[in-house]
């Protein structure tokens, strides 16, 4: 180290310890980790979830986000502005004359600033350790203080992130010599970081996006994906394997860039040193030019003509044209503007390419979805654009010295300052322009040719407008603030603070500037409802926005003046005519439209906060929840007429619920639940009979004057009205609408008793309103739980009839057959009457549909296959067609009869991604496989499988159907999973499966290590759907591959006919298990503990492979694995488990791996069962063929946390 | 016709940039002398709108410049002392720019003025050359040039001058002189030979107030007989400083020769000179040293 070194070493660092920059920073990011670890309404990157608050992946999580972000900020603040110091100060040639080695300056000025930048991180680190300190944290939620995570996290994470994001932007910085270029080099690169993690992000690039990410967190990630609560709050990642070698690669790369950054930099200052991106960029080079002057003449001769001056307003309105051209065009041609656009549009063809997938298929290009994915990859880029061209074109003058020339100009102070707002509208215009025809281009590029100028107008338009409004509020900043960097930090802060106060509950867009309800487009309804209540909050703002303009004006610095008592005097003075009528017009629109606003949030609607949500469903436990488990009549019988007025957002309910008193006792209270929206017209209960009434909660109780006997009945009439009046602030009805209307009973129609799903379910906002621990799910040893089913609590099985109606262009669709069909006036009237009782569960759906018809098995059951879908898209019609016939071919074979003679499939539009099976109705959202592209018959057809699930639930649910007890779900999800499955791989092959199951492995392991409360066993499954769902498939799938397809389908079978249409009490896991265990052989009782009574992992892995060649030509295989296999508790403990277990060995011609192209199907040479009870074991196996790979489990049909070690490559052996 | 009463101006860091400021400048060119830091620029932001005074009034032809501000951009043509360009635009198209902005609306009208006053600069032949790559004296000759389009009546321009090459500054000065003599034109400077060579008026700014004011000639007349000088060495240079009121020192052969002013001889071998401007203008700064000496003193 030679002394310059360490002088200059030392400089900087004094530099930066005295700067507020650090300081600033510094105490700014430990307010935010402070926060992140104090609060749950600050988050940084995820939630901490169920996880102790101080656990070494909280700190983890925490300093590695914060290494990125904030570390890119303090990198450029710190390093790079220490390269860019001299010159920007003009002290570069005072440095660069001294006697010293260029080594020593770069060296000095990048490790000071380093260590400036480590230093921020560290304080960054205190918030997180004097947080979790914090007396009003729950003691419960602290783990014990622990230096090794906090150093783990700064050796590991940040210094190396630190390290690379300094080299890349001191070489940036030292290479341009410009500020702007350094600028638009970090949002590059920032942009480019979340779009490759984006594409990266799949189940399949795992490893590669671990090795690829220059941050190291894919690699954390990685390693702790699959980590239980308990693996979080005390263990920290093993720093080797892909952790390791992606901190080897990142950390090389940054020494190497600033190696070569150090090579290059030259410290003469002649226009040669500047590299060919600084060239590009410069704007203020000066070069001595020796002038070709001709000799200094007698100019007198010369006489200046004179010219008519005009000053009239209509010379003020050209002027003004010219100014904006001028404007505009300066933005529109200035490189950082061309950066980000090209950027842009790089970023939206990139992300286009990955983001139409589901399961790993693609979807069609429709034009909705490329408008999302603008939104999502390209628009945002505008609240940059926007934030930095602000203060460019505000500051231009200036900047260039040119104000006190222009100031003093004979133009109006209107002109310069309009010219700059309509040029940012325009450059925001002119971009999204840009953006529209990229999709466009890309929707052509894929063949999909169905492209929608118009709608990519009307999208985009919507889309300008909050930034159209932060553009006036970007421009009124910067002139306010009248300090270029002061008005960046003021819009910085300002959006922010729409983050802070949206987590503070304070959500009500009247005070949140340039907010408007967020609109959901849907192919079936447009923009619908949602386009009133978003046109009238930002005309609200439209006109806030004219005061701001009218505030820049008049505070416009024209001048050097800039003192504020001055500014303001001026201000004063310029508030005459004009800005007067302007700011009047302002004032007026904006409290005129402010109280329509509020008057259709707050008056016509009720505007419910999240916090004040939360505190009515907190009121609602506190209140009702001791009637929980009361007696009451339950419905045997519904009848309904229900008139949909779809223009209006408005639906009429009347009906009749026939009541029967099924306890042995009398009855005499009713308790009736309505959604409070709901407007009573008539009641067949007498007022006077009420006893309790809470308006805002819906709930009431009747006192019967006679008391209902055992067994007698009565009815129950009601006529209720539903309507969208208005416009909401936030949460917007979406069940009501122009087209797609889609309710179910629960929604509108009177329930009884008190409903166990309004309660909070969050545990911490629990605690916060003083509540209990949420009741869970009663035990399968409850002997009263299973009075009612898991669907509804007041009613078992019912008849029911519904009349629907409609306007006249639409069709409307209720349970049941149809009965008969007639128009009356210009209203559409369908009677629908199911044949035979159904669970109290039924729907009602009005659009303007195409329908398909065809007819399952036309000789025998004429079950009749009916597809309600937009014209738009016909699609997949067949497919589902297709799957559903397939499904009931299987499940009537397999299971039972099919108990109705109609399957109707109904499109709904997108607000919801479900599909949802109601009797003999399945709605389907249009989001989830109308759109989907099957023509690859690679990818896995969710159609397909989404289908033969919903199908599937006619059995599961509608035949048999579990008791409100654990495991009441794997009754019906679980099993619709697997007979999904069986249809899938019957039409398919057990390929697919493989890859299906990998999926749905992934979403288990996930899903347990995000588990609040506690892991079940699936057959004591709380409603828990990463075990209902994703472990019931794997489960299943294994149960079948064990003891076989066709034993299995026939226990099942037996169930069906033992519990279908059960009268409580209802069926329960435990009657399921009787008759599996009956069937499984005794040697796999034991699987049967393992796969539904218990938490139980295997660790299996293929260590080595090789072959070698007999005389006979057979191939002689020898495989060692290492099998282990581990029982886990509630909270994710683990526990070894001997192992005695039958497990599948198999040897393969070509690699499964390579699912690339798919199309060769991989040869099977040998797959067979193996018992194993030792950990270690080698099998010597003959094949035919030439063996490519061998392994354990070699199906993925065990649930292993590291499943992509089960298989080997086969090499060849020695003699 | 330009009349300044009582203009006084403090900023908000303490510093009095202008101290009751009274000045009646008459058609023709008038210096506005003064060192860095005299208020020179403060007063002439002001007179070209660009600044707002404490208190105190200007006004022009008949026009409330404080008020009516918009009514003096129309009759004004200002060039700042520290005068940007846009780097990337030619000189013509940024001239062109100035003109419309101007108000010369008519194109065929307005490109004949730009023509006109690229020639009178001799910028004609680089009309399409990036102002970026101007020298320093193209610049100023395009600044000036700017502030002639239209007309102008008040013509301000601040300190033009400085740090061009002789050759430049006398080109410079040239283009000055040339404009018509019904224009109020004021050149602000600190290098007295400026005002000596061009203006029938001036004015000494010193410390926010105005020094002296009138001719030149006429204040070179009232320091008759008190300007004496002597060749003096540099160990002796530091007693002379405390004796007398030296109002400059100039290297001449390695030896220094210093002018003192003295109402009488002061012997010691000073021998008495014809006062120049440059002695009027040190005078004037000594005696405002002076004051605001005896004013911190008091």
């Amino acid at each position: 180290m030679s002394s310059h070194f360490r002088e200059i070493f030392r400089f900087e660092l004094k530099q930066s310890f005295t700067s507020p920059l650090l300081w600033g920073t510094g105490l700014l990011f430990a307010a935010m980790t402070f926060g992140a670890v104090t609060s749950d309404s600050v988050t940084i990157g995820g939630g901490i979830g169920n996880v102790q608050r101080n656990a070494p992946f909280v700190i983890l999580q925490l300093l590695s986000v914060m290494s990125v972000v904030g570390g890119v900020f303090v990198t450029t603040g710190f390093v790079a502005g220490s390269a860019l110091r001299d010159f920007e100060r003009g002290t570069h040639e005072l440095f660069f004359s001294k006697p010293m080695a260029k080594l020593d300056y770069l060296g000095g000025r990048f490790a000071g600033s380093l260590v400036a930048s480590v230093a921020v991180m560290v304080l960054c680190s205190l918030g997180i350790l004097v947080g979790s300190f914090m007396p009003w944290l729950d003691a419960e939620r602290i783990g014990p203080t622990l230096a090794a995570p906090y150093l783990f996290a700064l050796g590991v994470l940040v210094i190396p992130n630190l390290l690379l994001t300094g080299a890349l932007f001191f070489a940036l910085a030292s290479a341009s010599r410009s500020w702007l270029v350094t600028y638009v080099g970090v949002v590059v690169y920032f942009v480019g970081y979340f779009v490759s993690a984006l594409m990266l992000g799949d189940v399949e690039h795992q490893k590669l996006a671990a090795l690829l990410d220059p941050f190291g967190a894919a690699a954390i990630d990685l390693a702790t994906r699959y980590w239980t609560v308990a693996e979080k709050n005390s263990a920290l990642p093993p720093f080797s394997g892909l952790l390791l070698a992606n901190r080897l690669i990142w950390s090389g790369v940054g020494v190497a860039i600033l190696a070569a950054s150090f090579a290059t930099f030259r410290t003469s200052t002649g226009a040669s040193t500047y590299g060919a991106l600084g060239r590009l960029f410069r704007r203020r080079k000066k070069v001595a030019v020796v002038e070709p002057d001709p000799a200094v003449e007698d100019a007198n001769a010369r006489v200046i003509p004179s010219a008519t001056r005009d000053f009239s307003s209509r010379r003020n309105r050209s002027l003004f044209l010219h100014a904006l051209r001028r404007e505009t065009l300066s933005v529109l041609q200035s490189i950082p503007f061309l950066v980000m656009l090209a950027f842009g549009m790089i970023n939206m063809v990139g992300s286009s390419a990955v983001s139409f997938e589901r399961f790993g298929t693609k979807v069609y290009p429709v034009t909705a979805l490329l408008l999302e994915n603008l939104q999502g990859s390209f628009v945002f880029l505008l609240a940059i654009i926007g934030t930095l061209y602000a203060g460019e074109l505000i500051w231009k003058e200036r900047a260039l010295k040119v104000s006190e020339v222009t100031d003093a100009l004979p133009v109006p102070t209107w002109v310069p300052l309009s010219a700059k707002l309509g040029a940012q509208w325009l450059v925001i215009l002119a971009f999204l322009a840009v953006g529209g025809l990229t999709a466009m281009g890309i929707q052509l590029w894929r063949g999909y040719t169905h492209v929608e100028p118009l709608l990519y107008a009307k999208g985009l338009s919507l889309a300008a407008v909050p930034f159209l409004l932060a553009a006036v509020l970007a421009t009124f900043l910067q002139v306010v603030c009248n300090q270029k960097f002061v008005g960046f930090l003021a819009m910085i802060l300002f959006m922010i603070s729409q983050v802070v106060l949206g987590s503070l509950n304070f959500v009500h867009r009247l005070y949140r500037f340039g907010e408007a309800p967020r609109m959901i487009y849907s192919e079936m309804n447009g923009y619908g409802h949602f386009l009133l209540g978003f046109a009238w909050f930002n005309i609200y703002w439209a006109f806030f926005s004219l005061l701001l303009v009218v505030g820049a004006a008049l505070l416009w610095v024209r001048g050097t003046e800039t003192a504020w008592r001055l500014r303001l005097r001026e201000a004063k003075a310029r508030f005459r005519g004009p800005w007067r009528a302007l700011a009047a017009v302002g004032a007026f629109g904006w409290l005129a439209s402010g109280a329509w606003i509020f008057w259709n949030t707050n008056v016509v609607n009720d505007y419910i906060p999240t916090d004040e949500w939360e505190h009515r469903q907190a009121d609602y436990e506190k209140r009702f929840a001791r009637y929980k488990d009361l007696p009451a009549p339950r419905i045997v019988a519904v009848e309904t007429s229900v008139d949909i007025y779809p223009a209006e957002r408005r639906v009429e309910i009347a009906g009749r619920y026939r009541l029967k008193n099924k306890t042995d006792r009398p009855q005499s209270a009713i308790h009736l639940q309505l959604n409070p929206r709901v407007e009573v017209r008539r009641l067949s209960l007498d007022p006077k009979w009420r006893t309790l009434f809470d308006r805002k909660l819906g709930y009431s109780i009747y006192r019967l004057p006679v008391p209902l006997a055992p067994g007698a009945e009565m009815d129950l009439a009601f006529e209720l009205s539903v309507a969208a009046r208005g416009f909401v602030n936030h949460g917007a009805n979406t069940s009501l609408v122009y087209n797609g209307t889609f309710f179910n009973n629960e929604d509108y129609l009177p329930q009884f008793g008190y409903t166990v799903n309004r309660q909070l379910q969050d545990r911490n906002q629990r605690r916060k309103y003083g509540l209990p621990p949420v009741a869970r799910v009663a035990k399968l040893e409850d002997k009263n739980a299973r009075r009612n089913n898991y669907i509804a609590a007041d009613a078992d099985w019912i008849d029911f009839r519904a009349t629907v109606s409609t306007s006249a262009d639409q069709i409307a669709l209720a349970p049941g057959y149809l009965k008969r069909e007639w128009s009356e006036g210009n209203r559409r009237y369908f009677r629908y009457e199911m044949d035979r009782p159904i669970l109290n569960f039924y729907s009602f759906l009005s659009a303007r549909w195409a329908v398909k018809k065809d007819v399952w098995h036309p000789d025998q059951e004429n079950v009749a296959i009916e597809v309600y879908y937009d014209p738009a898209h016909a699609y997949n019609v067949d497919r589902m067609i297709d799957a559903s016939k397939k499904s009931l071919d299987y499940f009537t074979a397999a299971f039972s009869p099919y108990q109705h003679r109609q399957v109707r499939i109904l499109e709904f539009p997108g607000y919801a991604n479900f599909a949802q099976s109601f009797p003999n109705t399945i709605p389907y959202s249009e989001g989830i496989g109308f759109i989907a592209d099957l023509s690859d018959p690679d990818d896995i057809d969710y159609v397909f499988y989404v289908t033969a699930h919903e199908v599937a639930h006619q059995w599961w649910g509608h035949q048999v159907i579990g008791g409100n007890i654990q495991g009441g779900t794997m009754l019906s999800e679980s099993l619709a999973q697997y007979s999904a499955l069986m249809v899938m791989q019957k039409e398919y092959g057990r390929e697919k499966m493989r890859r299906f199951l990998k999926y749905e492995l992934d979403r288990y392991l996930v899903g347990r290590g995000g588990e609040l409360i506690e892991e079940m066993p699936l057959a004591r499954v709380e409603n828990q759907p990463y075990i209902h769902y994703a472990k019931g498939s794997l489960v299943f799938y294994a149960l079948q591959d064990a003891i076989g397809e066709d034993v299995l389908n026939r226990a099942l079978a037996r169930y069906v006919a033992q519990v279908a249409y059960q009268e409580p009490p209802y069926t329960y896991t435990p009657d399921l298990m009787k008759i599996l265990r009956e069937v499984t052989p005794p040697a796999q009782q034991v699987l049967l503990h393992d796969l539904f009574l218990t938490i139980t992992l295997f660790d299996l892995r293929a260590t080595t492979a090789t072959w070698t060649r007999r005389a006979d030509g057979k191939y002689l295989v020898k495989l060692t694995i290492d099998a282990k296999k581990m029982r886990a508790n509630g909270r994710g403990v683990e526990s070894p488990l001997p192992l005695d277990d039958s497990i599948e060995i198999g040897v393969f011609a070509t690699s499964g791996a390579t699912e690339k192209d798919g199309k060769k199907e991989e040869t099977v040479l040998y797959l067979a069962k193996h018992r194993l009870n030792r950990q270690k074991a080698t099998f010597e196996l003959v094949v035919d063929g030439l063996p490519v790979e061998a392994g354990i489990d070699p199906m993925n049909i065990l649930v292993d946390r590291t499943s992509d070690d089960n298989r080997t490559k086969v090499t060849k052996g020695g003699t | 016709m330009l009349s300044i009463r009582n203009l006084s101006k403090t900023y908000g860091n303490g510093v009095r940039a202008l101290v009751d400021v009274s000045l009646e400048v008459p058609a023709g060119m008038f210096g506005l002398l003064g060192p860095n830091g005299a208020g020179k620029s403060s007063l002439m932001r002001t007179i070209a709108t660009l600044q707002e005074p404490d208190s105190g009034s200007v006004r022009f032809d008949g026009i409330d410049v404080l008020r009516d501000k918009q009514a003096l951009r129309q009759v004004l043509g200002y060039l700042p002392q520290d005068f940007g360009v846009y780097p990337k635009l030619s000189a013509e198209a940024m001239l062109d720019h100035f003109a419309v902005l101007k108000g010369l609306t008519q194109g065929k009208e307005r490109r004949a003025v730009v023509k006109a006053l690229l020639e009178r600069t001799n910028l004609w032949a680089v009309k399409d050359r990036k102002l970026g790559t101007f020298s320093g004296g193209m610049r100023q000759r395009f600044g000036i040039a700017q502030a002639l389009i239209g007309e102008p009546k008040l013509v301000i321009v601040d300190e033009p001058t400085a740090g061009l090459d002789p050759e430049e500054r006398n080109r410079f000065l040239n283009l000055l002189a040339e404009i018509g003599e019904d224009v109020v034109i004021i050149l602000s400077t600190h290098i007295v030979a400026d005002v000596t060579d061009l203006c029938p008026r001036m004015a000494i700014l010193a410390g926010g107030r105005v020094q002296v004011t009138g001719e030149p000639r006429q204040a070179i007349g009232e320091l008759s007989g008190q300007i004496w000088q002597k060749t003096v060495t540099r160990a002796e240079l530091a007693r002379y400083e405390v004796g007398y009121e030296v109002l400059s020192r100039r290297l001449a052969a390695g030896r220094t020769v210093i002018h003192i002013w003295s109402e009488s001889d002061p012997h010691e071998g000073f021998e008495g000179v014809a006062p120049d401007l440059e002695d009027v203008y040190f005078h004037a700064l000594r005696r405002a040293e002076r004051s605001a000496e005896s004013a911190l003193a008091a």
